[in-house]
């Protein structure tokens, strides 16, 4: 389960991003790829929220600054990685 | 670490996208009557004569005049309050008076806003740009009109526009900003392979691009040919999936299959001129208030109140609707600064009871 949802987690940025899975790596930040802008970061928003089923706080939408802080963030609403 | 100007440092612009994301999606992806964005012209004086100019600039039509900043600093808090998280000051041309344009953007306080400079770019060099990021403006949209420098520069009225123009667009992307770069498209040059190598140019440099449907207005008032048809549009909608970094107020920024229309914005993006007066949009001169007199809730609910600004439009009313233009916009003399009255031109039937206005904040 849990690999699974490090899988759905890189699927979530690779297609709110539209860009190969490869592209997205543990490294990413925002602002790394042109395509993690503004717009690109509320449609990851929005997609990890659908995927997951929760609903992510101001605050850390503001925190979620790069692909490892995600992680660190969406484990607070219980989704398991380990 | 993010900069000043990121959306990462901005948490009440967050929280107002939300909502209106949100809002969005319930609402069938329509634009319906949230409040989205301000576009305001803070001094219409400009250093070039660009043939198209919808704000009458090259004629010197009000170049000296501009809000008084407790106004602006009202105008600002009150946008907030009413959930607009976009704000676009543009002109004239704003990097021709810094001073003025700082001034202001410590009374609009950008934090706030996903706020950006629509320029021409000719003084925009490292330095400012390194400025606006840490001044809190979240991006920078450049005009270009073609990647022969010749043509761009004729076009402008003045030699080197091009070349400053280009080189502004990178100083935006290495302070930070996001890179716009707008394009106006009509009916002329839908087709030209030029305006596909501007698409081409933007996307390989990672750009975003902004697409602006040329309007009889300004510059080019009474000229509808300009205007785009349904064959234009669909190879606009074609090239949007094609290209996947095109942007447009009509068009849903949210929408990953690329083709959905959020409706036409006249109102949800209101246009403020340097003398108060507000437009439904900066393209449909028609007055529906003035914020040096009015408080702006009560100018956004006027405005609703006309079923043409309430009602749902898939096209731009005035880049795409040759009825609406004809009947309402092509008026002799109607510009931003004379305007024609919403009470004067359209009938009573034309406004919605006030019960059945309702405006999504």
């Amino acid at each position: 389960m849990s690999s699974d949802n490090l899988n759905i987690y890189t699927d979530c940025f690779a297609e709110a991003f539209e860009v190969d899975k490869k592209t997205i790596s543990e490294t990413l930040e925002y602002n790394g790829i042109p395509e993690w802008d503004s717009i690109g970061h509320m449609t990851l928003i929005a997609a990890l929220e659908e995927k997951f089923d929760i609903s992510i706080d101001t605050d850390d939408i503001i925190d979620f600054s790069s692909f490892n802080k995600g992680i660190e963030i969406l484990k607070k609403y219980s989704v398991k990685f380990d | 670490m993010p900069i000043h100007s990121s959306l990462l440092k901005k948490p009440r612009l967050v929280e107002k996208l939300r909502r209106f994301y949100s809002y969005v999606n319930k609402n069938n992806g329509q634009v319906g009557t949230k409040t989205r964005g301000i576009d305001l012209n803070l001094n219409n004086a400009c250093n070039l004569r660009c043939k198209y100019c919808f704000t009458n600039s090259p004629k010197g039509d009000h170049v000296k005049d501009r809000l008084p900043l407790d106004v602006l600093e009202r105008v600002a808090d009150e946008a907030d309050e009413l959930g607009y998280f976009e704000f676009d000051l543009q002109g004239g041309e704003l990097l021709l008076r810094p001073d003025i344009l700082f001034e202001s953007l410590k009374a609009i306080k950008p934090e706030r806003f996903y706020l950006y400079l629509t320029t021409n770019g000719f003084k925009l060099d490292e330095k400012m740009a390194k400025q606006l990021a840490d001044a809190h403006v979240s991006r920078v949209s450049v005009s270009v009109d073609s990647m022969n420098e010749a043509t761009h520069d004729e076009i402008r009225g003045r030699k080197d526009s091009w070349r400053k123009a280009i080189e502004a667009l990178k100083h935006v992307q290495n302070a930070g900003m996001d890179p716009y770069l707008n394009i106006t498209v009509g009916h002329y040059n839908a087709f030209d392979p030029a305006f596909e190598e501007l698409l081409k140019y933007s996307k390989d440099n990672n750009y975003k691009t902004l697409i602006n449907v040329a309007v009889p207005a300004g510059m080019w008032s009474q000229m509808s040919e300009i205007m785009l048809d349904d064959k234009d549009r669909e190879h606009l909608y074609k090239l949007r999936k094609d290209y996947k970094n095109l942007i447009r107020n009509i068009w849903n920024p949210f929408d990953k299959s690329h083709e959905k229309s959020i409706g036409c914005t006249t109102v949800n993006r209101l246009y403020i001129t340097p003398i108060g007066d507000v437009l439904a949009c900066p393209y449909v001169h028609i007055k529906i208030g003035n914020v040096i007199e009015q408080h702006l809730k009560e100018i956004v609910e006027y405005g609703f109140s006309i079923k043409h600004f309430n009602e749902h439009s898939p096209v731009c009313l005035a880049g795409e609707n040759k009825e609406f233009v004809s009947k309402y916009l092509s008026n002799t003399g109607q510009t931003i600064f004379h305007p024609a009255k919403a009470s004067d031109i359209f009938p009573e039937e034309d406004f919605l009871k006030k019960s059945d206005v309702k405006i999504h904040y």
